[in-house]
C-alpha cells in the first residue's frame, strides 16, 4: 500500500462505503480500509432498510440489491407470559411504492462495495487500523500494524463501539445506560412456510417490534427463507435475565415458536446499539484532516418501534463528501455540520430526542405490557359475571399505580414518540 | 423448537480465531467488583466463575459486540478488535 490517496475511509459499513461513493463522485482518489475478510462480515443489524437514500443516489439499485421482501406488514406485539396483543398496519401499495425493504446488511454491504469499486474505489479488507495519525493536531494518515499510510483527510465510520475515537479523545466512553445490545438469531424456514404462517405474498415481508415483560423490546423481520428474530437487551434493566438466554427467552413464547416451529437457526450474532439519541451527537464531528460519518458520530435514529442507521449513515456520507468537497485545504470542514442542519438529519434527531428517556424507562417493559395484558384477558374472558372496562382496568393496575400516573406516564410517552 | 444452550447457538456462527486474546481481562481490578454485570451481559456467556469465585474469561466465541468494555464499572476489560480478518464472520448480520 504505498500509492498515496487523497482520502482513506475507516471502516467498511453503510457509513464508510457511502463516502467513498460520494468522494469518488467528486474525483477523490480514496481507499476503504475495512477489518473483516470481507465487507459486511463484521456487521450486523435488525432488518430493515429505508428506500429514500437508494433511490435518489443509486440508479437502479432494484435491479441488482439483495433486497428480502417489501415490507407490507407492520406490527407492535406486546408479549405476556402465554398471550399476545397485536396492533397491525397492511400498507398496500404497487410494487415498487414501498418504503423500506428487509435484507441482511451483511449481504447489503458486499452490494454497496461492489457499486463503490465500480467506481475506482478500493475496497482493502482484512485491514484493521489501529491508529490515527495526528501532527499539530491534524490527522495526516493511519498505522495499521507497522505500517503507515497517508492522506489529506480521515475519514472516520469506525461504527457504534468507538475505540479509535476514544483513543484520540475525540470521543468519550459512553454510558452503559445509553447502550442497549441487539441479539439476534436468524433461523431457515422456507419460503412457503413463512408465507403461510406471516399471512404474506411472494415478496412481501413483515416487519414487527415487541414489547415483553421478561426481554424488554425485541423485533421480527421475515426475509424470502429465512426470518431475523432479535431481542434489544439493556443491560441495566434486564437483569432477571441474561443476555445469553433471552432469544431463548423469546423463542419458548408460544406465539413464536408456534410460528417458527421446525425453523433451523443458522446463525447468531450481537451488536451494540447506542441510544441516547440527540444529546449522543458529536459537538463536532470533524477536525483538520479529518470528518467522522455514521454511528461512530451518533448519526443513529431510534424511533422507539424502528432504529434507522442505515439510511442516516448513507446521508452522513454524502454530506461528509460534500464537505471536504467545498473545503479549501487546511481548513476545517465545518460545513459539515452546516450540511447536516440543512438536509434536516440533525432536526429529526432532536424531534425524536427524548424517547431515549423512555426506551429506559423500567415500566414500559416491564409494568405496562402486564396491565395491557391482564385488562384485555378480563375483557374478552366471558363468564357469567362479566366486568366493565373500568373494573377490569382497576383490578389489573391494582393498587401497583394510580390512574393518573399511568395516564400521565402514558401521555408522555405518546407524545415524545 | 428444543431449548439450545449458549455453547451451542455459538456454533452456528463462524470464527476465525486468532492465536492471542483481542480482548484482555485484568482480573486483579475485579476483586472490588460486586456488580460482576459482565456476566450477565455478554450474549456469548463468555463471563463465569470459577470455583474459587474468580472471574474467567475466553475470548473464543467473542461476538464482537462492545458490550463487555462499556458496561464494567471498572475498566478492567482491555478491549480491542482482531487483527484483521480473524474473530466473527458473519454472513447473515
Ligand atoms: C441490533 C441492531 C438492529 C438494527 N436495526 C436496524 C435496522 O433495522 N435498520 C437500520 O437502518 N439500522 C438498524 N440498525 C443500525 C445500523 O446497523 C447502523 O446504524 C449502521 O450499521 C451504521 O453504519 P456505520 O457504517 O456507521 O457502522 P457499522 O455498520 O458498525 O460499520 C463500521 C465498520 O467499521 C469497521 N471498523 C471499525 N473499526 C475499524 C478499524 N479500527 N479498522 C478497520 N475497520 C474498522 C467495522 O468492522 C465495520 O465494518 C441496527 C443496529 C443494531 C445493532
Ligand atoms: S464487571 Fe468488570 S470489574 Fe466487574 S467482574 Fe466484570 S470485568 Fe471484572
Ligand atoms: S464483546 Fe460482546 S461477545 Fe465479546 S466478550 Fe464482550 S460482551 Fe461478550
Amino acid at each position: 500500500m504505498s500509492e498515496r490517496y487523497d482520502v482513506i475511509v475507516v471502516g467498511g459499513g453503510p457509513a464508510g462505503l457511502s463516502t467513498a461513493y460520494f468522494l469518488a463522485d467528486h474525483g477523490y482518489n480514496t481507499i476503504v480500509l475495512e477489518r473483516g475478510s470481507e465487507p459486511g462480515s463484521k456487521n450486523v443489524f435488525g432488518g430493515r432498510i429505508y428506500t429514500y437514500p437508494l433511490d435518489k443516489y443509486f440508479p437502479d439499485w432494484r435491479k441488482d440489491a439483495p433486497i428480502e421482501r417489501w415490507v407490507r406488514r407492520e406490527a407492535l406485539s406486546i408479549l405476556c407470559e402465554d398471550n399476545i396483543v397485536n396492533l397491525e398496519y397492511e400498507i398496500d401499495r404497487k410494487p415498487n411504492g414501498y418504503d423500506s425493504f428487509t435484507a441482511f446488511l451483511s449481504r447489503f454491504l458486499k452490494w454497496l462495495a461492489l457499486k463503490v469499486e465500480e467506481k475506482n474505489v478500493v475496497v482493502a479488507t482484512n485491514v484493521r487500523v489501529d491508529e490515527i495519525l495526528f501532527r499539530d493536531n491534524i490527522a495526516y494518515g493511519v498505522r495499521i500494524g507497522d505500517d503507515k499510510l497517508e492522506a489529506e483527510y480521515i475519514v472516520i465510520a469506525e461504527g457504534a463501539n468507538t475505540l479509535l475515537s476514544e483513543r484520540h479523545g475525540l470521543r468519550r466512553k459512553i454510558s452503559p445506560r445509553d447502550i442497549a445490545v441487539g441479539i439476534k438469531e436468524v433461523i431457515r424456514l422456507g419460503r412457503e412456510k413463512i408465507n403461510e404462517r406471516f399471512c404474506l405474498g411472494d415478496e412481501e415481508g413483515l416487519a414487527q417490534f415487541l414489547i415483553g415483560s421478561r426481554f424488554g423490546g425485541g423485533f421480527i423481520y421475515t426475509m424470502k427463507e429465512y426470518v431475523s428474530i432479535g431481542v434489544i437487551y439493556r443491560p441495566l434493566l434486564n437483569n432477571q435475565i441474561e443476555a445469553k438466554d433471552v432469544i431463548e427467552e423469546l423463542k419458548i413464547h408460544p406465539h413464536l415458536s408456534k410460528l417458527l416451529r421446525d425453523g433451523v437457526p443458522v446463525e447468531y450474532s450481537a451488536h451494540i446499539v447506542r441510544e441516547a439519541g440527540y444529546s449522543d451527537l458529536m459537538h463536532k464531528p470533524y477536525g483538520r484532516g479529518y470528518i467522522v460519518v455514521g454511528d461512530a458520530a451518533g448519526l443513529i435514529l431510534n424511533t422507539g418501534f424502528t432504529v434507522r442507521g442505515v439510511d442516516l449513515a448513507i446521508e452522513s456520507g454524502r454530506l461528509a463528501a460534500e464537505a471536504i468537497h467545498k473545503t479549501p485545504p487546511g481548513e476545517e470542514p465545518a460545513v459539515y455540520m452546516k450540511l447536516l442542519r440543512e438536509k434536516e438529519i440533525i432536526k429529526t434527531l432532536k424531534k425524536f430526542r427524548k424517547v431515549s428517556k423512555i426506551l429506559s424507562n423500567e415500566r414500559i417493559y416491564t409494568k405496562y405490557p402486564e396491565y395491557i395484558c391482564q385488562i384485555l384477558d378480563k375483557i374478552y374472558t366471558v363468564d357469567e359475571l362479566p366486568e366493565t372496562l373500568n373494573e377490569s382496568f382497576k383490578k389489573a393496575v391494582g393498587g401497583k399505580t394510580s390512574i393518573i400516573r399511568l395516564i400521565f406516564e402514558l401521555l408522555t410517552m405518546v407524545r415524545s414518540l | 423448537m428444543k431449548k439450545m444452550k449458549v455453547e451451542e447457538r455459538l456454533t452456528l456462527t463462524k470464527f476465525e480465531v486468532y492465536g492471542e486474546p483481542h480482548i484482555i481481562l485484568r482480573r486483579e481490578k475485579c476483586k472490588g467488583c460486586d456488580f460482576k454485570i459482565c456476566i450477565s451481559s455478554c450474549p456469548a456467556g463468555l463471563f463465569t466463575l470459577d470455583e474459587t469465585g474468580e472471574i474467567k474469561f475466553t475470548y473464543e466465541g467473542c461476538l464482537e459486540c462492545g458490550t463487555c468494555r462499556i458496561v464494567c464499572p471498572e475498566n478492567a476489560i482491555e478491549w480491542n478488535y482482531p487483527l484483521g480478518g480473524f474473530g466473527v464472520q458473519y454472513m447473515f448480520g
